[in-house]
């Protein structure tokens, strides 16, 4: 999933300055996992724009914003409740505040739309509702299959392909020892699979081409340009 | 002159290093010498090499390249670290052609720091190569080619070296990306600091096939204080208890007495089991040539 933090209302009150009437459009897929845009989070929302001396023209809450497939069934009916609204707050990850502005522009309607959430990466959920963990990176060339299914990438705060730096200490990271070292864990997997042989190979510098932004996926195809 | 001439004819090689200042040192300003061409002017006949930082610890400084080459200009050997968290690969390639252009023979290859732990923590790491990457991708230049196998008009030729943490657990998995840097180009090794000679001569045993010289690195400690510090916040380094007791246990003017006394120990016991020995004095490099002196005949 996308994780996803709250904005201080105060920033989302900066943003809306000048918007009297906002519609609300929430997410029930990862910001809903992450309590910070589902149904309930978008009625928190309302509750407090409204103390805030906001209008609120509606409240929606589509399964997966992110998705046009979800997204459009439900807000395309809501079309003449939009041109009504100021702006539109989206309670989700930045991929749902951009298919929600370009549904908006679809729909011919010019509207603000704005965030109230930072998104914070792709996120695994480790225990329902309390601790989510960033493992992927989408690097696009992955890498999983030779370290033990443990991703240097992303949980080396450094990144590297071949083995760790010199700074782990009991098996945790330099930059935040907070973090388990992600080559320790790679090492002790590996030993564990008896396949230990893999640290010997030397890994070339990573095709970073393969993660160039912004990509396009053809899903079809299973091209990505 | 490159370390690799000096380890062929045996030579017990001694190398110190400096910090460049946060800093410009423009040339025919007025006042003194900035302090790190200070240090490595004092300490010139008795080492044969100074390592000069890059952006140490993260924190931002005049750079290696420059810095390199101002202690070349005062007869000094400079040994240029180059790390991956600042540049990436177009970058390094074309830091390395500058570096051989400007008459610079040595290179330490490193990762570098978290910039967690440095002045600018909200920048942007790179790491778009590690350190075993970054020699691999020297080792090429030597050869004449770019990392994409473009032939360059001139090669470098630069002599490689690379750091090693004897002090990391599990050792095994440090000695495999060790044995992975002198597959791809390392020639020699500097230690990250060890206090422990049991952890040295464990490391030094497992290592001893390795068929590269390697220099015994040592931080002065300079106070209880400092070697209390290095335990909490400077990750991979451990500093005994009994040392820290030892250093605590004379007033704070006799500080500077008892590192000369415990760095000259450390190197009579522990510099002997390799092929040279990488001081880090951090400032205190005036303690070079009496250490030296101290050790005389202790180091093949």
């Amino acid at each position: 999933m996308i994780g996803t933090t709250k904005k201080p209302l105060a920033e989302i009150l900066t943003a809306l300055d000048g918007y009297q009437k906002v519609a609300l459009v929430g997410c029930d897929g990862c910001a809903k996992v992450c309590l910070t845009g589902g149904t309930d989070e978008v009625a928190a929302m309302a509750q407090q724009l409204k103390e805030q001396g906001k209008d609120i023209v509606f409240e929606a809450t589509p399964e997966r914003t992110c998705n046009v497939v979800k997204a459009h069934p439900v807000l395309e009916p809501l079309q003449e409740r939009i041109k009504e609204a100021d702006a539109v707050l989206v309670l989700g990850c930045g991929g749902a505040v951009q298919i929600t502005r370009h549904l908006t522009e679809q729909y011919g309607i010019t509207v603000a739309v704005k965030t109230g959430l930072n998104s914070v990466g792709h996120m695994d959920t480790l225990i329902g509702g309390t601790l989510a963990l960033e493992q992927c990176q989408e690097c696009g060339d992955c890498i999983l299959n030779d370290t033990g299914g443990i991703c240097p990438v992303t949980k080396c705060a450094k990144s590297l392909l071949n083995g760790p730096c010199g700074g782990s200490e009991d098996g945790k990271c330099e930059a935040n020892p907070l973090n388990d070292c992600a080559w320790v864990l790679i090492y002790h997997r590996l030993a564990a699979l008896g396949e230990l042989d893999r640290l010997r190979r030397f890994v070339a510098a990573k095709d970073y081409s393969k993660a160039a932004k912004p990509r396009t996926l053809h899903i079809k195809e299973g091209r990505v340009a | 002159m490159k370390l690799t001439e000096l380890f062929a004819k045996e030579k017990f090689v001694v190398t110190s290093e400096v910090g460049p200042v946060k800093g410009c040192c423009r040339p025919g300003e007025p006042g003194d010498q900035p302090a790190f061409i200070q240090e490595a002017v004092s300490i010139r006949d008795y080492v044969h090499a100074v390592n000069v930082t890059d952006n140490q610890s993260a924190r931002m400084r005049l750079g290696s390249l420059a810095a390199s080459v101002l202690l070349k200009r005062h007869g000094i050997e400079p040994i240029y670290q180059l790390t991956c968290r600042d540049r990436n690969r177009l970058a390094l390639q074309s830091d390395l052609l500058s570096a051989c252009s400007l008459g610079l023979d040595n290179v330490l290859c490193l990762t570098g720091d978290h910039l967690r732990q440095g002045d600018h923590p909200n920048a942007k790491a790179v790491f778009d190569l590690d350190s075993v990457q970054l020699l691999e991708m020297a080792r090429g230049l030597n050869q004449g080619r770019d990392m994409t196998g473009h032939q360059l008009t001139q090669p470098t030729d630069l002599c490689l070296g690379a750091v090693v943490n004897p002090n990391f657990q599990p050792l095994d998995l440090q000695l495999l990306k060790m044995e992975n840097k002198i597959a791809q180009g390392a020639q020699f090794f500097q230690t990250q600091t060890v206090y422990d000679p049991k952890v040295f001569e464990t490391f030094v045993r497992r290592v001893e096939g390795f068929g590269v010289p390697i220099q015994y690195g040592l931080v002065v400690i300079k106070s209880p204080q400092m070697a209390r510090y290095m335990n909490e916040h400077i990750s991979g380094v451990t500093v005994p208890l009994d040392l820290i007791d030892e250093m605590a246990g004379v007033p704070p003017e006799g500080y500077k007495d008892k590192a000369r006394e415990i760095t000259a120990r450390l190197i009579r016991e522990l510099a002997p089991m390799v092929q040279g020995v990488h001081f880090m004095p951090l400032g205190w490099s005036d303690l070079i040539p009496q250490v030296m002196a101290k050790t005389k005949g202790f180091c093949r």
